[in-house]
């Protein structure tokens, strides 16, 4: 537990930090932005849980983000404000910022091999992201659309 | 629904329905948000008949009301940056007209008084955001302390540089080019003239502060509520963006003498 720290505590500090500069700087209102942050903190914690824990990086990047998603849903209903002021923030720490430097780099340096493999895992992580949103909000959006209104102009049977 | 109220012109009403969508539409709101606000407002001021299509450049409104009169009205929406603050204020207002429903006169005093552009100034909170964003970020992907150090000072100038040549023109896409040109030459030149250590992680660090993530998350909302026009037209803009942002970065390396294509 020590070593795990150890390890990754800068990783998580620094992306709260980060966490609340990204919410400063979409312009989140000023008691939210703890929320966001804690959201940030949960996502970097999973995902250096599933590192250690050597889950394939699709895995790596889609349980966060669907936890995370989990919370944001659960938090937009109690504090009644959108679901994305706080899933925005919360899912940052996981953006490939990195592997598309790295992509790039390798494009620039003519290293076609690393950019292929940087390349696939920059598209996994989002891939992973994407379908980790997706599961869970739809479970939430089919209990909250119910009210949604459509037009009537014929009357429907059934 | 009583009618009690239903007493004011559809023209108002629409110009009303138009303004709450076009606003939240502006602020990055979802197209089934828009078009369900939209629809709403129509129905409880006066019955009849909504149609409503809106993509992600436009909302068209048709009414039949319950007079039996049609009307149509469409309105263009102009490329907008996120704001999610105004977002949940006017969450708030539409929950608010459903509850209550106000007089049109009262909405649009209040939607203006959301949008009321503020004055354009230098400010410390967005700074401090990027600066916190970029040097956070840089650490985060395994720099040291002056890497930080560099990614935000490079941020400070990048805030400085999109304030001065403001991010609302029509193009994201050359913009964001542009903009990634200036970060890495600024980067480069942080390690050339020895501030930061290594020089990606400075730019990883500066990478973060332009992503497009509000609108990946914003397509994938979309798509998922079957907005499949606007989700792909966000899909789209999003991945221009990113590829826009690893070209800048590509051509300042180059500008630096790294790279051998």
């Amino acid at each position: 537990m020590g070593d795990f720290l150890g390890k990754y505590s800068v990783m998580i500090v620094t992306a709260a930090l980060g966490t609340a500069g990204y919410c400063l700087n979409v312009n989140v209102k000023r008691n939210r932005i703890v929320y966001g942050c804690v959201g940030g903190v949960i996502s970097t914690l999973l995902y250096c849980v599933f590192v250690e824990a050597q889950l394939s990086l699709l895995l790596q990047n889609l349980i966060p983000a669907a936890v995370v998603t989990f919370y944001a849903e659960v938090l937009a209903r109690v504090v009644k404000a959108p679901a994305t002021v706080f899933l925005i923030p919360s899912i940052i720490p996981l953006v490939p910022g990195g592997r598309l430097y790295y992509t790039m780099r390798a494009i620039v340096d003519g290293e076609g091999a690393d950019a292929k493999v940087f390349a696939m895992e920059t598209i996994v992580i989002a891939l992973g992201i994407a379908v980790g949103i997706v599961v869970v909000s739809l479970v939430f959006y089919h209990i909250s659309h119910k009210r949604i209104q459509f037009k009537v102009r014929f009357e429907q049977r059934g | 629904m009583d009618k009690e109220k239903a007493c004011e012109a559809p023209a108002l009403v629409m110009e009303c329905a138009l303004d709450m969508g076009e606003t939240m539409l502006r602020c990055g709101a979802e197209i089934l948000r828009v078009e369900d606000t939209i629809t709403r407002i129509c129905t409880t001021y006066g019955g009849g008949i909504v149609d409503v299509f809106t993509i992600l450049s436009l909302i068209i409104l048709s009414w039949k009301t319950d007079a039996g009169e049609n009307y149509t009205l469409t309105r263009r929406i102009n490329p907008h940056s996120t704001d999610l603050d105004k977002l949940e204020d006017l969450n708030a207002l539409s929950r608010y007209i459903c509850e209550n429903k106000p007089p049109c006169g009262e909405i649009t005093q209040r939607i203006g008084e959301i949008m009321a552009p503020k004055e354009r100034r230098i400010r410390k909170s967005k700074m401090a955001g990027y600066v916190l964003l970029a040097s956070a970020f840089a650490i985060f992907f395994g720099g040291n302390l002056r890497d930080g150090l560099a990614a935000g000072i490079v941020a400070l100038l990048m805030y400085l540089w999109d304030y001065f040549f403001s991010a609302h023109g029509r193009n994201r896409v050359v913009y964001s080019l542009f903009m990634s040109i200036v970060a890495g030459v600024l980067c480069s030149l942080s390690v050339v003239i020895g501030i930061g250590q290594n020089v990606d992680k400075v730019m990883i660090g500066s990478i973060m502060l332009s992503i497009p993530g509000i609108n990946l998350m914003n397509a994938l909302r979309d798509m998922m509520c079957g907005d499949i026009i606007t989700g792909i037209l966000r899909l789209a803009e999003a991945l221009m963006v990113a590829v826009a942002i690893a070209a800048g970065f590509g051509i300042a390396i180059m500008m630096f003498g790294g790279g051998l294509v």
